[in-house]
């Protein structure tokens, strides 16, 4: 919770597009820890079940895959904003917001 | 039925390799073959509903479903009749508004957002959902784009941030909704989140917080739309048009599936919630049209106005009320049959005379008399006169905030009715009625293809509003699989 507040923060407030680009990584981070921890059990192993070993407590898998789809998204995510930010420096020849509202 | 625009998208950039010119009529193509197979669907549902699909034959609680209900059937159909239309419309624009290289990645782009709204549709699991979305969300801001002008890419930067943000919050709502219920299917989480309301009320409630922001950004609702009018408005026109009749409403279809299959709208009356979304999208009606009113570029009008009647599907839906659903889910169709038009007949007056300003539309009607009727049409829809499609939402929300008792929203509702009248009809008016001796009376000098959509949504429009019956038959339907007991 506090990172995501944390990268919320950081998306809003800075000034420099790069640094929001991190902010939205934080941001999305901190959802995937919080479903990760969700499906955690403190003393469960890996979620492998062998024969003859079918009773072990294990943790709950299936937030692990959601967020194996959830890095996906975060990741074409950051790389489609980074490629926009790419050519807006080409057009503006800077990556700070205020500078390009000044050139608008 | 999903799986093949998808398909087909990728399909695309290596048509666009070999042969440029081919991708827009291959597109019409896909979305032709779409809408045929949503027709056919909508019929085969509409006696035995609901018709559920899961995906790789995993049973329900486990595997991802599918559902074809009334309301998605609805949804489908117009999503992709909208979507045949604009593509017809796209034949020609896009050829002047995007450089060809980049026509094939275009398109890619629009039948990508086509797979992500009808998913959008038909999932019944919310983290499919959250997937959709973000397909949804990524496509939009492509088709925002499409045009690489230096405003287009800041406003697509923009969108992308706050769309970013947008989703996180309604993972994160899922997140708390998983971590009470144990399930991600909508059906099954309905059933447990009864038990856990007892045992979590805050927890659930910071859910519905944050469902409300998340959604709230991505619908554009009030103090959080400040993407829509720049994204909206750098847009190529045929983008514009889907942009703000369809891409903003599928996130409020599936804002409202989550609130009223999943939460119930008794929660949504009996908590902060619903008063909330009723305070927001009374703002958004009145700041939605002031705003509107100051704006001289077309486009941006036609943009805010978008913003003003997203308020009136989330007042619908905040009312809580039989008949302010059906207000919402008619408002979402009519008003995707108003916008689109707008926008088309806004991108014919701009091919034709390269006029982008309102004040410069003197006269306009004798030039183009088509595309103006058509306009004059739409406005006075958005109006709310009777005869025409938009008077049918208005009554239903005038009728759904008595049911609700809230008598202010009456006064509201016909306030924001002459609001709307005084930013659409000084263009019809100058658009008419202004004399400017030099301009001959001919018919629009418009391509066809441009034409036949704008012709087609008008005529939509007259017939809805003249004989509303099927309509409304069929949003009772959708409504009722809202609302037990509707």
């Amino acid at each position: 919770m506090l990172l995501f507040s944390m990268g919320c923060l950081i998306i809003l407030t800075q000034q420099n597009l790069i640094k929001k680009v991190i902010g939205i990584n934080v941001m999305e981070t901190s959802i995937f820890l919080f479903f990760l921890s969700i499906g955690n059990i403190i003393p469960g192993g890996p979620p492998i079940i062998r024969p003859g070993m079918e009773d072990v407590v294990y943790v709950n898998p299936l937030p692990q895959a959601l967020i194996l789809t959830g890095i996906v998204v975060s990741f074409s995510v950051t790389a489609f904003a980074l490629a926009i930010i790419v050519s807006l420096y080409r057009f503006y020849g800077t990556v700070y917001v205020d500078e390009l509202m000044k050139m608008r | 039925m999903v799986l093949f625009p998808l398909i087909c998208a990728f399909l695309m950039p290596i048509l666009a390799h070999f042969k440029k010119e081919a991708c827009s009529i291959f597109t019409l193509v896909v979305v032709g073959t779409v809408l045929l197979i949503a027709a056919y669907l909508t019929i085969i549902v509409l006696p035995k509903w609901p018709y559920t699909f899961q995906i790789g034959h995993w049973t329900a609680p486990w595997g991802i479903e599918l559902v074809l209900d009334p309301l998605s059937a609805l949804m489908v159909l117009t999503i992709s009749a909208f979507c045949f239309l604009i593509a017809i419309y796209s034949l020609r624009t896009i050829r002047m508004e995007v450089p060809l290289e980049k026509a094939g990645w275009y398109y890619t782009a629009y039948l990508l957002l086509l797979t992500g709204m009808l998913g959008l549709m038909v999932t019944n699991d919310i983290f499919n959902m959250y997937v959709m979305i973000e397909i949804t969300g990524i496509c939009a801001v492509a088709l925002v784009l499409a045009r690489g002008t230096k405003e287009a890419t800041e406003a697509s930067l923009k969108y992308l941030l706050l769309a970013v943000i947008g989703s996180g919050f309604i993972l994160f709502a899922i997140g708390f909704l998983y971590s009470v219920t144990g399930n991600l299917n909508i059906s099954y989480v309905a059933v447990e989140l009864t038990l856990a309301n007892e045992h979590y009320p805050y927890l659930v409630w910071t859910a519905m917080g944050f469902f409300l922001v998340g959604f709230g950004i991505k619908a554009a609702l009030f103090p959080l739309h400040l993407w829509l009018p720049d994204a909206h408005s750098s847009a190529p026109y045929a983008s514009s048009a889907l942009l703000s009749g369809l891409v903003v409403k599928v996130y409020i279809i599936s804002m409202i599936r989550i609130f009223y299959l999943v939460f119930g709208p008794e929660m949504l009356t009996g908590t902060p919630m619903g008063t909330l979304i009723l305070v927001l999208s009374s703002l958004a009606i009145v700041g939605g049209s002031f705003f509107a009113y100051t704006q001289l570029n077309l486009k941006r009008r036609l943009a805010y106005s978008t913003v003003a009647q997203v308020g009136y599907i989330f007042l619908g839906l905040g009312l809580g009320t039989s008949w302010g659903l059906t207000a919402a889910l008619l408002h979402i169709i009519i008003h995707a049959f108003m916008k689109v038009g707008l926008f088309m007949v806004a991108g014919t007056v701009y091919f034709q005379t390269g006029k982008k300003n309102v004040l410069y539309f003197s006269g306009l009607g004798r030039i183009m008399p088509v595309s103006m009727g058509a306009f004059t049409i739409a406005s006075l829809s958005m109006i709310g006169i009777p005869l025409f499609g938009g008077f049918l939402s208005k009554y239903a929300l005038a009728q759904g905030s008595m049911q609700a008792g809230g008598y202010g929203f009456v006064v509201l509702v016909v306030l924001s009715g002459l609001l709307n009248a005084s930013y659409y009809l000084p263009i019809v008016w100058q658009a008419f009625f202004t004399e400017e001796k030099r301009e001959t009376f001919h018919l629009d000098l418009v391509p066809m293809s441009m034409m036949a959509p704008v012709l087609i949504i008008t005529a939509g429009l007259l017939y809805f509003g003249v004989t509303p019956g099927g309509m409304m038959a069929m949003i009772d339907k959708a409504a009722s699989v809202l609302m037990p007991g509707f």
